[in-house]
């Protein structure tokens, strides 16, 4: 901890230092500033906003990081501030305050540093905004907000308050998508000219159903009203509701179509979308949802595909494809997914194999088959894999990013601005859908 | 969370052979669509489940041996004078203060999946133990973990006994603890993915008052979960 005699507070410390090294600085840029042993082995100290499944999987990742208290929880519901208050007591030794209104923790917790915002859709632009003016930063779940305007309004807040504000697109983080951007497309060009994206995430209907909740433990309907919500489904359900989400395209096709536009640099100029209730009817969000946009790059057009569906798991679970003139990288959080394919006109990979930047793959077994159409078919691509794996929670590289730029040691890898640069696009999917009409991103559509 | 097993060519050979040659629990037998082999007369153990609710991201499984998820309900014959013994039966547990929930909803009779309805105990080992009143005959013991994600419970062992300490007369039902990391003998189980049809396990007609449930974490995170157990036989 801090001695009395510090010149500054570690509260200043952190600020100025975070301040110091600004918002959306490239990714993988070395530290600017470099807090001392002291002010390293100092704490954080954490609140956390909302401890439904997204909070307890976030508190999970961060049981391993060091150098962190947990010092306050805030959740409407009794039930998940119980349960927040219990598991952080086991893991720090420690009980936080636990608030059921976000404004009282914030008037009664004054020497908080940061906050971690995991509270439905429509809520995180609030909270975020909420904590940044209250001096706190704050690392916020995707989707930024239910609204574009709400996620501006996040942008402008982060750069007012000059706080950190990282927003959870974690797979930024993630070892495997760094390399396969940093080493692979832009060091070695391994896909050539990426021509095509092809992306999912589809879940069977046993994952898609209604969350339940035992009644007895149901939170009194004055106190939903309160918080915005019309009745305890909405409260467990509020992914499928219009004023509260962006639905699945924003809940799962965030994640991936951030990914899109991160690994071409550039947003779409254009999206054309499909959508409807195909199996739940009753939903006011679409239930399957398929999109198209147009990207110019450098290099030339792009094309890419997404499609997110809630009613079948068909086509093998969610990744990103980048199709290239020379290469295919199939990507995804989960490693079995992951899978680099060299065109048979490409330049041989045997120095990158030789040298440990990829792993050749067993041949897969040819085809035997007396069908003429096969001879017209380009020849099979060789497979290869990355080398390594992560070996955390998904989740926790994106919170080491977020602490390390608070304590002064990194740059944040999505910060509000860069999260807001690609997620815009997708505030306007379920609109093109509704009309049924492609729609052109202007400057005004994708805009701070 | 219990150490990643390397995978071995040796072992895998060597867990097939096995398999060949000994009856399957009907855990198994349900996953390869078997018939239960258990024992030849009796009656079909009955319950009921829960609708399939599954959430979340699915998080990686590596462990070895895995029985997959069931997609039908398990099946075993138990003697015709079987009956639901632990409904409403007092829980206690290594923990006093579960972390989330309260260990009496072990023996609530509510299987469903979401929230409120499971009690959640810190990580490492951990065991919860049924008070059954009066020693029994135990035909199965039928467990739900957590199944609104397809996750794979550590080391789990299931222990009947007379003794409330389990220090004397305990017969071991299960035991999937492949390593013996949790120090209680080393099992020959094979780990499981939760679902909704949960774990079966023949009892054999064990004899004891007292039924512990012991685990070690599992493959999404290091906490312990219990929606439900339901302990059948004859009261003695």
């Amino acid at each position: 901890m801090k001695t009395e005699s510090s010149v500054i507070s570690r509260r200043d410390f952190i600020g100025k230092t975070a301040g110091g090294i600004g918002a959306g600085l490239v990714l993988g840029a070395p530290s600017i500033l470099r807090a001392s042993q002291d002010e390293a082995a100092d704490k954080i100290h954490v609140a956390l906003v909302g401890f439904g499944k997204q909070g307890k999987v976030l508190l999970d990742a961060m049981s391993n990081i060091p150098g962190l208290h947990f010092q306050a929880i805030c959740d409407i519901w009794d039930y998940n501030l119980k349960g927040g208050i219990a598991k952080v007591r086991a893991l720090q030794g420690h009980t936080p305050k636990g608030y059921a209104d976000i404004d009282e923790m914030l008037a009664t917790e004054k020497s908080l540093d940061a906050a971690i915002v995991a509270t439905p859709d429509f809520w995180h632009s609030p909270h975020t905004i909420k904590c940044l003016e209250a001096g706190l930063h704050v690392y916020c779940e995707k989707m930024m907000a239910n609204t574009i305007d709400a996620a501006r309004a996040m942008v402008r807040a982060m750069e007012k308050t000059g706080k950190l504000c990282q927003i959870g697109h974690q797979r930024r983080s993630n070892p495997r998508y760094r390399y396969t951007l940093e080493q692979l497309i832009k060091g070695k060009n391994i896909c050539g000219q990426i021509v095509n994206i092809n992306g999912q995430w589809n879940r069977a209907v046993s994952s898609s159903q209604d969350i339940g909740y035992n009644p007895k433990l149901a939170i009194k309907p004055e106190i939903l009203a309160r918080y915005g919500f019309k009745d305890m489904h909405q409260f467990m359900n509020w992914r499928t509701y219009r004023d509260l989400s962006g639905g699945p395209i924003s809940d799962l096709g965030a994640h991936q179509i951030d990914i899109f536009n991160w690994f071409l640099g550039v947003s779409p100029k254009s999206v054309f979308a499909s959508g409807g209730n195909d199996y739940f009817k009753t939903r006011e969000h679409f239930d399957n949802v398929m999109t198209i946009f147009d990207y110019e790059t450098p290099q030339g057009g792009v094309r890419a595909f997404y499609q997110v569906l809630t009613t079948t798991s068909a086509g093998g679970g969610y990744y990103e494809s980048f199709m290239g003139t020379e290469a295919t990288i199939n990507i995804s959080e989960r490693s079995a997914y992951t899978n680099i394919y060299r065109e048979s006109s490409a330049p041989p990979w045997d120095d990158l194999v030789s040298r440990g930047f990829l792993k050749r793959q067993a041949a897969a077994p040819k085809v035997q088959s007396a069908d003429a159409i096969a001879s017209y078919e380009s020849a099979a691509p060789e497979a290869y894999a990355l080398p390594g794996d992560l070996s955390k929670p998904p989740h926790q590289p994106h919170l080491e990013n977020f602490f390390d730029a608070v304590r002064g040691k990194a740059a944040l890898n999505c910060d509000a601005r860069h999260a807001f640069e690609s997620e815009a696009p997708i505030y306007w999917v379920n609109p093109s859908a509704l009309s049924r009409q492609p729609i052109n991103l202007t400057a005004e559509h994708l805009s701070v | 969370m219990k150490k990643q097993h390397i995978a071995s060519t040796v072992f895998t050979i060597a867990a097939l052979a096995i398999a060949g040659c000994e009856k399957k629990s009907p855990q198994e037998a349900a996953a390869g669509g078997e018939a239960p082999s258990t024992i030849a007369k009796g009656v079909p153990l009955n319950t009921e489940f829960p609708p399939e609710l599954i959430e979340g991201t699915p998080q990686p499984m590596d462990v070895p041996n895995l029985v997959q998820a069931l997609v039908e309900p398990p099946k075993l014959l138990v003697p015709e004078s079987t009956t639901l013994l632990s409904k409403g039966k007092m829980v206690t547990g290594s923990e006093e203060s579960p972390l989330i929930g309260e260990l009496s909803l072990i023996t609530d009779g509510d299987k469903e999946a979401g929230e409120g309805y499971y009690v959640e105990l810190s990580g490492g080992p951990q065991w919860v133990q049924i008070d059954l009143e009066q020693s029994a005959e135990v035909s199965a013991v039928w467990v739900w973990h957590f199944h609104s994600q397809k996750r794979a419970y550590n080391d789990v062992v299931i222990q009947i006994s007379d003794d409330a300490e389990f220090k004397t007369g305990v017969t071991t039902i299960y035991n999937n603890d492949y390593d013996d990391s949790s120090k209680l003998g080393k099992g020959s189980d094979s780990p499981y993915v939760e679902s909704r049809f949960g774990l079966l396990v023949d009892a054999k007609g064990a004899k004891g008052r007292y039924v512990r449930l012991h685990s070690q974490g599992n493959t999404s995170n290091d906490s312990n979960h219990y929606i439900e157990v339901e302990v059948h036989g004859k009261a003695l």
